[in-house]
């Protein structure tokens, strides 16, 4: 079975950057933006295109950045960077300005490197280490204000708070329908998987706002037409993996595809290229500073400290959404120097221990040399919790 | 009217050594090992024809086959893949049941695996891109004392002291041990450094998956008694003394599921 507005998004993306070059011809601009606290939204109600800057799973470009960034970079980090030196990519090709923030420190060091070595006009959005104190929220506000102070500049024109509202509703609204759209990959007899909505959340940062909704919505009706009452529920032993840990971003699908591979089924995510970033986010002020403290107060990004293990709500919403997806393990992705996510592994292994909840660490890079490797380890993992589910299943008979 | 005996077979296919073990029933009936050639399927036949022929038997005389190691991913002669972690484990508890931890020391790999009662495995570990603690470094090492691979455990043990090495990088500490040798060390001396020091880096696997008794020491690396020796310092654990080569295990997990197998596929009654 298959859905077929998925195909329409795909035609889409092929024809989106001959659009980009269309819509700069005629004087619009495009903001070329990654970070995990960046208020898209100020972006988009400023007249820019925002298109998001989130590429890897290439070695070749990982070697290029090197030359400009440190070798102790991440390899995400390091593949931006040698986008940006051969400039080839067709959307890294089109964009005016690029907006970048500081949640994590590699990403910053980013936005130094790629405006040093190649020029390019770029802003960045300072984001405190502790966001639980005022002090650190009237930080991030007076950040986003300046933020939004130099885009302006770059847009030639003030934020219209009318504009702003309307921004706000559109990216709400995509939202909303993403999360009813989830919930259907990870039901039980799905039409449509995990991939195909993980490509389907990547999309939107390509495509049209506006039409990227739309597209959401008809998603939407097919499935409800195709599946009318989906339910999630744990099938057996049928090895349903949870993907946290480090970004997965379009070019790199090393790690689903032996997923995939040897049987197991992915059925949720707290990555920050898939469903998280669109999670909780509670605009309560059409505002630079209330935008940007709905983007604070999320869940938080893992390059933010934790204050306390036990509270944490990074960790807390990790559980609450292996709950809902009804996972039987973890699958933690690492990549090379993710400084964040591989010094934290340990204790989130720890915590879900807690719960019953198995955990595998896989560390990589863009690199296929540790293939084989990895579809070890991950083969290994599926084969436990299917043995575990199956044991389990006897044991209620 | 004769009865028929089921026999069922288990392949690894490992980077050093390819091993086969033959169950009847529940009782290993016959095994083979042989060295690993650059062709997977054809080691793996080589292992396992060794084990038929000791036994006296042809392939089809087999019920059913798992596959496992590196060499899983392409055994035609299988009726299924499992991975080597996963045999492994019930290798040894179809040996010791009251085995809970695993080190598994191989060609190219080493693991840490730990399990519950039933030798189903419920945490692993495996070392990272590096070979420190393989067969494939202690080959390295036995090329640069110029003994044979089986002599260099003994060698280790007989040192007098312990001569530390700073580091298990295959290549910086083949160029340490050289320097260490021209600085007039003895190699046995050496060698007990060298293998304290992989022991010890092993001992991170175990931090990160725990560590509970009984202990089991498989794999090609396990004959080594001067690596087995280290672990034990560095963990403080006793190994439990295997009843069959250590290198078998694989194969041995790998059988034992191939009568599960075959069991729940209705295969045999």
């Amino acid at each position: 079975m298959t859905v077929k507005t998925l195909e329409v998004i795909r035609k889409r993306l092929d024809e989106r950057p001959d659009e980009l070059r269309k819509a700069r011809a005629n004087g619009q601009k495009v903001v070329g933006w990654t970070g995990y606290n960046v208020p898209e939204e100020i972006i988009h109600a400023l007249g820019f295109i925002p298109i998001r800057i989130a590429i890897g799973g290439d070695d070749r470009l990982v070697e290029v950045g090197g030359r400009y960034a440190s070798s102790k970079n991440c390899v995400f980090i390091r593949e931006i960077v040698g986008a940006f030196a051969e400039n080839e990519d067709p959307y890294i090709q089109q964009t005016d300005v690029l907006a970048f923030d500081a949640t994590c420190l590699q990403n910053f060091r980013a936005a130094e490197v790629i405006e040093y070595y190649f020029k390019r006009d770029v802003v960045v959005l300072g984001v405190p280490r502790n966001f639980y104190w005022e002090e650190g929220q009237e930080y991030f506000v007076n950040e986003a204000n300046e933020f939004t102070r130099l885009l302006e500049e770059r847009a030639g024109a003030k934020l219209d708070t009318v504009k702003l509202a309307a921004s706000v509703a559109l990216y709400n609204d995509i939202r909303k329908t993403l999360k009813s759209i989830y919930f259907f990959q990870a039901a039980k007899d799905n039409v449509i998987s995990w991939e195909e909505v993980f490509d389907l959340i990547q999309a939107g940062d390509l495509l049209d706002k506006k039409e990227y909704l739309i597209l959401l919505q008809e998603t939407l009706i097919e499935l409800q037409e195709l599946q009318p009452d989906p339910v999630i529920e744990a099938d057996g032993a049928d090895g349903r993996i949870f993907i946290s840990g480090s970004l997965i971003p379009r070019g790199d699908r090393k790690l689903i595809g032996i997923i995939n591979a040897v049987g197991g089924r992915i059925v949720g995510d707290d990555l920050w290229t898939g469903i998280l970033p669109h999670l909780d986010l509670d605009i309560k002020e059409i505002s630079p500073a209330g935008v940007a403290l709905g983007y604070l107060n999320r869940t938080p990004h893992a390059a933010l400290p934790y204050l306390d293990l036990e509270s944490d709500r990074r960790l807390k919403k990790l559980h609450e959404l292996i709950d809902e997806s009804k996972a039987q393990g973890v699958i933690y992705h690492t990549l090379r120097y993710c400084d964040p996510f591989t010094f934290k592994a340990k204790e989130t292994k720890d915590v879900l221990a807690k719960s019953g909840i198995p955990l595998l660490e896989i560390h990589t890079e863009y690199a296929g040399s540790d293939y084989e490797a990895m579809r070890t380890r991950v083969e290994a993992f599926v084969e436990m919790i299917k043995i575990k589910a199956e044991s389990a299943a006897e044991v209620a008979v | 009217m004769s009865i028929k005996r089921n026999f069922f077979a288990g392949v690894d296919v490992g980077s050093l050594a390819a091993k086969s073990v033959i169950l009847e029933d529940g009782e290993i009936f016959a095994t083979g090992l042989v060295p690993s050639g650059v062709d997977s399927v054809e080691s793996g036949l080589k292992a396992l024809n060794l084990a038929l022929e000791t036994g006296g038997l042809i392939q089809e005389d087999l019920t059913y086959i798992v596959g496992t190691g590196y060499g899983r991913v392409s055994a035609p002669y299988a009726n299924k893949a499992v991975t080597e972690i996963t045999c492994h484990a019930k290798g040894a508890n179809y040996l010791h049941p009251s085995v809970r931890t695993i080190i598994d020391m191989g060609g190219q790999d080493c693991k840490a695996i730990r399990i519950d009662q039933d030798g189903a495995v419920v945490d692993f570990a495996m070392n990272d891109k590096c070979a420190a603690g393989t067969g494939r470094f202690l080959e390295v090492m036995a090329g640069v004392f110029k003994v044979k691979l089986e002599d260099l455990g003994a060698l280790a043990l007989s040192a007098t002291e312990l001569v530390p090495m700073s580091s298990t990088c295959t290549v910086f500490a083949e160029s340490e041990t050289i320097s260490l040798v021209a600085r007039g060390e003895k190699p046995a001396n050496i060698l007990n450094g060298i293998h304290h020091a992989i022991a010890n880096r092993i001992s991170g696997l175990f931090a990160r998956v725990g560590i509970a008794s009984d202990v089991f020491f498989s794999g090609g690396v396990a004959k080594n008694t001067g690596m087995k020796t280290a672990i034990e310092e560095a963990l403080k654990v006793t190994i439990v003394k295997p009843e069959i080569d250590p290198q078998l295990i694989g194969a041995l997990g790998a059988a034992v599921l191939a009568r599960s197998f075959s069991k729940k596929e209705g295969l045999w009654a």
